[in-house]
């Protein structure tokens, strides 16, 4: 347990450092950015009758970028207030940023979650079977799709779903998260509307992470079969079930490593794929907010976008920790 | 114990392998690793199988389970097993419970045997659930007294993962798990190649030990002939898929009739001799492709060889002591090779004629006075 509390905090320290440098380049960006939004709004609040003391207090409450001072004090205000998990409020709608982004989250994070578990399932499952059955056609075939598949982004996935279900064979909705006509709460009609707005973004993420996941597993399944103690256990006369257990057990193993990856990929495609279907969540509350020059709504969506990917990989090495023990026990020994 | 024992009360079973062919699909077609071979692992004796590699020592062995892996199968013959029949012809549960219950076998790697995601005890319970032992407990406290046998801390590597052991402590676990079901004929394809010395000659006495405790048909595999002479009472020594000569060991040593078996044994180089006195034998092993099939496979490096070597394959036939395959050994070196199985039996068949005595006359002297002293150290 000692290994596993190390590899945890060198995880949080790395993740910390990483936070850092997103949080620092967004900062240069926005310093950087045409036509800063904060320098309008204290020109707008002058404008109004508003002293220039004042109107500065009221811009570094809302957005943490004052705009007289050296880029230097602006900095450590901005980091300032982040480390106290202060996100301000959104410069456009005068929202607290965290209410915004817990909102966007859900929209983000089910349907990812819900895609990769359903692809990982999935492909494990095939891939599996593909390696099983790897000399022969239908094995192939379920390896081809596995390698087209992977190729394909996850925006071009989404707009070949868009254009089939939503617009030449009108199934499913093409946009938004839910139907604004019905009244939110837990009835038949609004949870009906939430599945089937969310029908096309999950199959985009299971779309486009299955074709890794066979692959993976494939060849995981093909290296643990020509393992000597798979061999072995059948010279021992073991049962079928347990060797199987034991190819299932080693094969999956690797593939923990590239779930975190997964996900972050995923979270990084959201991004586009939020956009085609116009669905609610962070990344598109992310270029919204560049859009609009929302810089507050936009530092949080990085930051929560990157801490996201950080817990991913960290639950991901944590549970290979724990499952494999040439890791766990290494760790314990030093 | 509580273990089943589905053996004959009666002593140790007899192995009878009688005209096994095993054949991988290559490029090339079907090709025969091991081609009609016949031998017989007399009950409660150790035999020892050499060869160079790729000889097709394991395949051989992998058959005695019905286990040759893809791309390879078992194309002719049967392996008759006392107390279980034709091992061919088992299938399915029969065939797995034969495995492990019956027919011990200790991997040519076994230093990587073990799944890496499991203790050695977990392992064994799973070895133990598969064979429907009853009493979990006496087989944990029976691995554990093998272990312990082998100079190992049985309890701690019960609780150890496989990378927590050194190469030589996996070999061991390898042997207990071959041994803890009480299996009766025990096949160790090359047990101690990853041990030193020491520990190599130490678990080759333990095998021996459990041997005779347990009245065993037990067959060791290696490329060393030094351990067939101090574990084995057969030898038997293969080559290009075929078995060439076959007695006991220290006849076989001690006096080589075949000419490969002669090379063989001058190969090695001797702490006592001298170092020139130890000639390699020259050429290289054949291939699967490279196997002639017709004629001796040997001929190609046969200082012997005549006409009748090229064309007709020499019978593996007994003469007088033991079985060999060679016609300038074999008393009628025209023998057509219609012969059938009678000829290939254990009967003693025509005595062994002066011809190849007269032939080896210097070489076979020499070689039988260093390996009886081989023999003596190992006794003594
Ligand atoms: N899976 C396979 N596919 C094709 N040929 C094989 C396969 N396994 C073994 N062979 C061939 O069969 C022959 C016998 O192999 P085998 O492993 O039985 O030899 P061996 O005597 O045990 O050798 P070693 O001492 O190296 O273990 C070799 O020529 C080898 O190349
Ligand atoms: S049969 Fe001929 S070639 Fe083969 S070993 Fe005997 S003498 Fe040599
Ligand atoms: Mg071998």
């Amino acid at each position: 347990m000692k290994g596993i509390a190390r590899r945890l905090a060198g995880h949080l320290a790395r993740g910390l450092v990483m936070i850092w440098v997103v949080l620092t380049f967004t900062f240069v960006i926005v310093s950087i950015m045409p036509g800063d939004p904060v320098q309008a709004e204290y020109e707008l609040l002058l404008q109004q009758g508003h002293s220039p003391q004042q109107a500065e207090a009221q811009t570094a409450m809302l957005h943490r970028f004052r705009p007289t001072g050296s880029v230097l004090e602006q900095y450590l205000e901005y980091m300032g207030s982040l480390l106290r998990l202060d996100l301000g409020q959104s410069v456009v709608t005068r929202v607290d940023v965290s209410t915004i982004l817990g909102e966007a989250t859900r929209w983000t994070v089910i349907p990812v979650l819900i895609g990769t578990v359903l692809s990982f399932v999935l492909g494990v499952l095939i891939g599996v079977y593909a390696a099983i059955k790897r000399s022969g056609k239908l094995g192939d075939a379920l390896t081809l799709s596995g390698s087209l598949l992977r190729g394909l982004p996850d925006f071009v996935v989404a707009l070949i779903l868009a254009a089939i279900f939503a617009t030449l064979w009108p199934v499913l909705p093409r946009s938004g998260a839910v139907n604004i006509l019905y009244e939110p709460g837990f009835n038949l009609d609004y949870i009906l509307s939430l599945g089937q707005h969310a029908i096309l973004p999950i199959a985009t993420y299971a779309i486009s992470s299955y074709g890794g996941w066979i692959l993976a597993m494939k060849s995981s399944v093909v290296t643990v079969l020509g393992d000597d103690f798979i061999l072995a256990a059948e010279l021992r006369g073991m049962k079928r079930s347990v060797i199987f257990r034991y190819i299932a057990r080693n094969a999956i193993l690797p593939l923990f490593t590239i779930f975190a990856l997964s996900i972050a990929a995923l979270f990084s495609g959201a991004i586009f794929v939020e956009r085609i279907f116009n669905y609610p969540g962070l990344g598109m509350l992310l270029i919204n907010s560049i859009g609009r020059r929302d810089i507050t709504v936009m530092t949080g969506a990085f930051l929560l976008i990157t801490a996201a990917v950080i817990v991913a990989n960290i639950v991901a090495d944590m549970f290979y920790t724990v499952i494999d023990p040439r890791v766990r026990r290494a760790g314990d020994a030093a | 114990m509580t273990l089943t024992t589905p053996m004959s009360p009666d002593g140790p079973p007899s192995v009878r392998i009688r005209d096994l062919t095993v054949v991988y699909r290559t490029a090339a077609g079907e090709l025969p690793a091991v081609r009609d071979v016949s031998m017989d692992l007399a009950p409660g004796t150790v035999t020892g199988l050499v060869g160079e590699s790729g000889s097709g020592k394991s395949t051989l062995a992998l058959s005695l389970l019905n286990a040759v892996q893809p791309p390879g199968r078992i194309s002719a013959g049967s392996v008759d097993i006392g107390g279980l029949g034709d091992v061919v012809q088992l299938r399915g549960d029969k065939l797995r419970q034969a495995r492990g219950g019956q027919i011990g076998y200790v991997f040519q790697a076994a230093q990587n045997s073990l799944n890496p995601l499991k203790t050695v005890g977990k392992q064994l319970l799973d070895l133990g659930r598969s064979h429907d032992v009853k009493d979990l407990r006496a087989l944990v406290a029976e691995a554990r007294d093998l272990l312990a046998r082998m100079g190992l801390d049985g309890a701690r590597v019960l609780d150890s993962y496989q990378h927590e052991l050194s190469g030589g402590m996996r070999q061991r676990v390898g042997i207990m798990l071959a041994l803890v079901l009480n299996a009766h004929v025990v096949v160790l394809d090359e047990p101690t190649t990853a041990l030193d010395m020491i520990t190599q000659a130490n678990i080759l006495e333990i095998i021996r030990e459990i041997h005779a405790e347990r009245g065993l048909t037990t067959l060791v595999i290696t490329h060393d002939i030094g351990v067939v002479a101090e574990v084995a009472d057969e030898i038997a020594v293969m080559y290009g898929g075929r078995l060439v000569e076959q007695g006991p060991v220290r006849a076989v040593l001690g006096d080589p009739h075949h000419p490969y078996t002669r090379g063989l044994i001058q190969a090695i180089p001797r702490l006592t001799g001298d170092i020139d006195e130890a000639q390699a034998l020259p050429g290289r092993p054949p291939t699967l492709t490279t196997i002639p099939d017709q004629g001796c496979v040997f001929r190609s490096r046969c200082a012997l060889r005549m006409d009748v070597c090229d064309t007709v394959d020499p019978l593996f036939q007994s003469t007088g002591d033991r079985m060999v395959a060679c016609h300038a050994v074999a008393p009628a070196a025209t023998f057509t090779t219609t012969t059938s199985e009678s000829e290939r039996e254990m009967t003693p068949s025509r005595a062994w004629s002066g011809i190849g005595s007269g032939r080896r006359e210097p070489a076979a002297d020499g070689d039988g006075v260093v390996a009886r002293e081989t023999n003596e150290g190992d006794s003594a």
